[in-house]
């Protein structure tokens, strides 16, 4: 990739760009705010980093995702799910041969669409989280049953649990956890409002308690049509101009004129930046799935990191998605699609970062509503709770598991009935343990993830040190 | 409740409906409001002075604000008929027009019947933009697209052939029974193909101990947590029950499985896939796909060995009969029509006419709606100043608003709108095809990082509002203002004579499209701006109010519907 600035950047340096910003600060409601600065942020920010979150709407099944393969495991999981399996001599060519095997022999293969990420994990640039999921504390099942543990509110709900997920608060959240990593980091970036960037829509996930995101196309950012002329007239075009960002009193007016500031504000910016990205040689393949976008947007989250330092950005938190994963029905058929979808993104979009030399800075996890049940409704499963997750990028620590492999049964230690297992890596972990590799101190841990407190000392600790 | 009390509720409960001891409130308030309020128009009022017409029963600001909150998009007849029979009156000539044409009729008599189209999406845009532009039910038009934006089904959610026109028996179902009674929705929607292949309950089947397989939870969670109770208990003004300080979730993981034992069995009426007539069959039940062991779920006990059909009406009975019903379901229509934060009070009145429209009969969506629209929070004109009530007009209304303003005709039933769901060049959302069940925005939803946030409120269009989604509507708006869609063409005959004129074009934009809430601030800007467009050429005229509507529509005192 391109030169990095390797200027020291102080923390005083920090604070007079930032306070410049909000001077000039069309750009947005950047508030500068001393008491969220983290010290690591300050310290450090002479590298890039992203993060990038790749969220499965719906809610992903865990066992046809990584499939079970000992003779033990998989004998539980066909009984559980007759149909909707895969063969198990159909899992050879993708078993998993990791560098510290699990407890007791049991093994996993990936869904043999996810072939394409094979590679990637046995070259340790890959690895695999099990029964991940929501929780508020550590919670057995012991616990669970005698009500005596706290529990995220709204279990298995969908709007709910995505809300939590990204948030840890369902459907209303005010802040996400990438928002909040970014309240810490925004600062060292030349644009702040180019730290939180949704190439999908809108997601609480990327709103911090200053940070906002930026929401773009898989294409980019759009142009507003008539920038210039409206029938002729060019005060008509300004006038239009200063509609989109005058707000106004009532609280949406306001609200819309921030999106209109932001959309015309960082729309030169970015696309002036983005006509300086590398070309690349990896091929993103077409969409397996006609309804998913998720490799154009990955895409175009690699084109927005190759200029990075054209924009001055030193960490970006992105934020890409694609649904369909509520498989009620047609597990077998409709998931494996969504899977050749998945796999052949990720892969195309590690292969980008590694060919344009960033691969240690770029870490991409996958994020879901929920896992599913073990057992099948007949031609599909229904909500979950814990899951499986993989996390790639060049710093992953990959090539094998991290967390605790969970009993497969129907109503055994770690379930809560139908192989709906109660999670035994909580999402604050997870997301613990990204934003210490973003550069989040320890000190600041609890601002991005409250509950991380309630993790200390537990078996997997409050890093779990995939990255 | 007996499921026959709802059933003879029909257009003879209007004229004296439940709704009946708050119109003559609203309506009083109006006629005041209505004498110094002015309209701000003037430039067409023929029947302002005389003194042998009666006075107008409500202002034609008050008209046009009025329909903005209950029509699907109105036209300048549609002001000056409200405003001169006054809202009551409207409201029961909407309630007794029978529809013109059903969307499946549509679909039929264009022609997309034919076998070649079995396995394509032809005539769908067509057909619901035909209803939403075309259709002079603008009422029914307005509360069917709230209804389809709570009970949701999206056509690329569903499998199977001929999806327009399980599309199509669908949406007939929610347009038919807008009027209706609540639980004759629920029926109708729990018996449809479409809902069955959505949130896949049609092929169902009751647990089999043999392989441990248990029923698909899908339709049991969703009718629960979307369609009827949602999560919490509530109280009658939309507040959740605490107890100990904590609200009391309505149901537990248990009840949505054994709820899911009741929509076991269900699949098409017919085999025969050569036609699309099955998909406007309700599903049967194959009763040896049923489950007919004893289902208990909330506090709702269906006995073993009862039948599919009667475990549907007990299990909807219970549900319908549910003390949450009232409020979850008014705040939301509210919430669609009116504003995204009502009162408290505002809520529980709405909850009140729908337990009970004033002749003992639960679920009347009649005296739900007259509650709704003639609520004194609502009529309330002094909230164009509020800076908190309203809402942000839900992109596909200001689309057919648009149309509706300028008699957009489609001569040969194209309506060639398509989808206009992309966020990059159209306007982020497309009536029926909503991503997933959770629709295009959520009732709850929190732009985070506003002062809408800071204020401890709600504004659920702003899900589907963003950087790209904000231009985007912009640019396509302006297109089609320029440009039409294709044979869709609007008629801006009766803006060409105010057009020289650019403050009587802007009063009279203002009036229609933005129910007189663009601020004197804005419309002189705007003057001044449109002032630059020459106005001694026919082309400077057609550009002036091609301006002038794109100006008006970007306004953020156009988009706030207050």
């Amino acid at each position: 990739m391109k030169t990095k600035r390797t200027t020291t950047i102080t923390r005083r340096t920090l604070l007079k760009q930032a306070s410049a910003l909000s001077v000039a600060g069309a750009a947005t409601p950047f508030v500068v705010n001393l008491a969220a600065m983290g010290e690591a942020a300050a310290a450090t920010a002479a590298d890039y980093k992203a993060l990038v979150c790749v969220f499965l709407y719906g809610g992903n099944d865990y066992a046809n995702t990584l499939v079970p393969y000992d003779n033990n495991q998989y004998a539980i999981y066909q009984a559980q799910r007759p149909g909707l399996t895969y063969a198990q001599s159909a899992l050879a060519a993708t078993a998993l041969t990791p560098s510290l095997p699990l407890p007791g022999g049991a093994q996993y293969a990936l869904a043999p669409e996810l072939a394409p990420l094979l590679p990637v994990f046995q070259a340790g640039a890959m690895g695999v989280l099990l029964n991940v999921g929501a929780l508020v504390e550590p919670t057995t099942k012991a616990q669970y049953q005698a009500g005596s543990v706290r529990l995220p509110p709204k279990l298995l709900s969908h709007n709910d649990q995505q809300s939590y997920w990204q948030a840890s608060s369902p459907e209303g959240a005010v802040s996400g956890w990438g928002g909040r990593i970014a309240d810490l980091l925004q600062s060292g970036n030349g644009t702040a409002t180019l730290t939180c960037i949704n190439v999908s829509g809108n997601a609480v996930f990327l709103t911090g308690r200053s940070a906002v995101q930026y929401s773009v196309t898989p294409a980019g950012p759009i142009a507003l049509g008539t920038r210039t002329s409206l029938q002729g007239s060019t005060a008509a075009a300004a006038l239009l101009q200063s509609l989109l960002t005058g707000g106004g009193p009532h609280e949406f007016q306001a609200a819309l004129g921030s999106i209109g500031t932001r959309a015309l504000d960082l729309y030169d910016q970015v696309s002036a930046a983005l006509t300086q990205a590398p070309a690349t040689s990896t091929v993103f393949p077409a969409a397996a799935d006609p309804q998913s976008t998720l490799g154009a947007q990955l895409q175009f989250v690699a084109r927005m990191i190759s200029v990075g330092s054209q924009l001055g950005a030193k960490r970006q938190v992105f934020f890409v998605s694609t649904s369909r994963f509520d498989t009620h029905d047609g597990l077998a058929t409709l998931h494996p699609t969504l899977l050749t979808n998945l796999g052949n993104a990720l892969r195309a979009f590690y292969d980008t970062t590694v060919e344009l030399g960033v691969a240690s800075q770029v870490t991409t996890f996958t994020a879901s509503d929920f896992g599913r049940a073990l057992t099948a409704n007949n031609d599909g499963t229904d909500h979950g709770w814990g899951s499986v997750h993989f996390v790639l990028g060049g710093s992953v620590n990959g090539g094998r598991y991290y967390g605790i492999n969970p009993t497969l049964a129907n109503g055994g230690p770690d379930d809560i009935g139908q192989g709906r297992l109660i999670p035994t890596l909580s999402v604050d972990q997870y997301a613990a343990t990204l934003a210490s590799w973003f550069g989040v101190s320890a000190s600041d841990l609890a601002t991005v993830v409250p509950n991380i407190a309630n993790y200390a000392g537990s078996a997997l600790g409050t890093n779990v040190g995939f990255v | 409740m007996p499921t026959e009390q709802h059933n003879t509720a029909g257009p003879s409960l209007v004229e004296h409906g439940p709704a009946a001891p708050l119109a003559p409130l609203a309506l009083a308030a109006l006629t005041v409001a209505g004498c110094s309020g002015g309209s701000g128009g003037g430039s067409s009022g023929g029947s302002s002075g005389g003194s042998s017409t009666p006075p107008p029963a409500l202002a034609d600001a008050q008209a046009s604000r009025f329909l903005s909150q209950a029509a699907i998009g109105h036209s300048r007849a549609d002001i000056r008929s409200v405003a001169s029979s006054g809202i009551d009156a409207w409201l029961s000539a909407q309630f007794a027009m029978a529809r013109p044409q059903r969307f499946w009729d549509f679909l039929v008599a264009n022609g997309y019947a034919d076998p070649t189209n079995m396995n394509t999406q032809s005539g769908f845009d067509a057909m619901v933009w035909s209803q939403l532009m075309g259709s002079s039910d603008i009422l029914r038009q307005r509360v069917g697209l709230a209804l389809l934006d709570q009970w949701v089904v999206g056509i690329d959610g569903i499998t199977g052939s001929w999806k327009p026109f399980t599309m199509a028996a669908y949406l007939d179902v929610l347009w038919d029974n807008a009027f209706g009674n609540y639980r004759d929705l629920m029926e109708g929607v729990s018996t449809s193909v479409a809902m069955g292949l959505f949130l896949t309950f049609l092929g169902n089947a009751k647990a089999n101990p043999a392989t441990g397989a248990i029923p698909d939870e899908n339709y049991a969670r969703e009718l629960m947590q979307l369609f009827t109770i949602g999560l919490y208990e509530l109280n009658m003004d939309g507040s959740q029950v605490l107890s100990g300080g904590a609200p009391v979730p309505t149901y537990a993981q248990a009840d949505v499985s054994q709820g899911a034992r009741v929509w076991t069995g269900y699949t098409y009426a017919t085999t025969d896939n050569t036609t699309p007539d099955r998909l406007r069959l309700p599903m049967i039940i194959n009763a040896t796909r049923h489950e007919t062991g004893a289902t208990s779920f909330l506090n709702i006990d269906i006995p073993a060995g009862t039948s599919g059909e009667d475990a549907r009406r007990i299990a909807l009975d219970g549900l319908f009969n549910h003390p949450n019903v009232p409020p979850f379901v008014g705040k939301q229509l509210i919430q669609h029509l009116v504003t995204s934060n009502p009162s408290p009070a505002y809520v529980s009145r709405v909850a009140a006419a729908f337990a009970d429209n004033g002749r003992g009969v639960r679920g009347d969506m009649q005296a739900v709606i007259r509650a709704v629209l003639t609520d004194a929070e609502a009529r309330d004109d002094s909230q164009a100043a509020s800076t908190s009530f309203g809402k942000l007009r839900e992109p596909v209304t200001r689309l057919v608003q648009w149309a509706r303003a300028f008699n957009v005709t489609s001569p040969t039933n194209l309506w060639p709108f398509g989808n206009t769901s992309s966020t990059a060049n159209r306007i982020g959302e497309s009536p029926g095809r909503a991503p997933s069940v959770f629709n295009w925005f959520r009732p709850g939803y929190v732009p985070p990082g506003t002062t809408v946030e800071r204020n401890g409120h709600v504004a659920p269009e702003f899900q589907i509002t963003n950087e790209p989604s904000l231009i985007a509507y912009i640019n396509y708006l302006h297109a089609v203002i320029v440009n039409g869609a294709g044979e869709a063409q609007p008629d801006y005959s009766a803006l060409l004579p105010l057009a020289a004129d650019s403050q009587s074009l802007l009063d009279e934009l203002n009036l229609v499209l933005a129910a007189n809430q663009l601020s004197a601030a804005t419309l002189a800007k705007m003057k001044t701006a449109l002032d630059s467009i020459a106005a001694d050429t026919s082309a400077g005229l057609n550009n002036r109010i091609r301006a002038a509507l794109t100006l008006v529509m970007a306004a953020p005192e156009y988009l706030v519907l207050r």
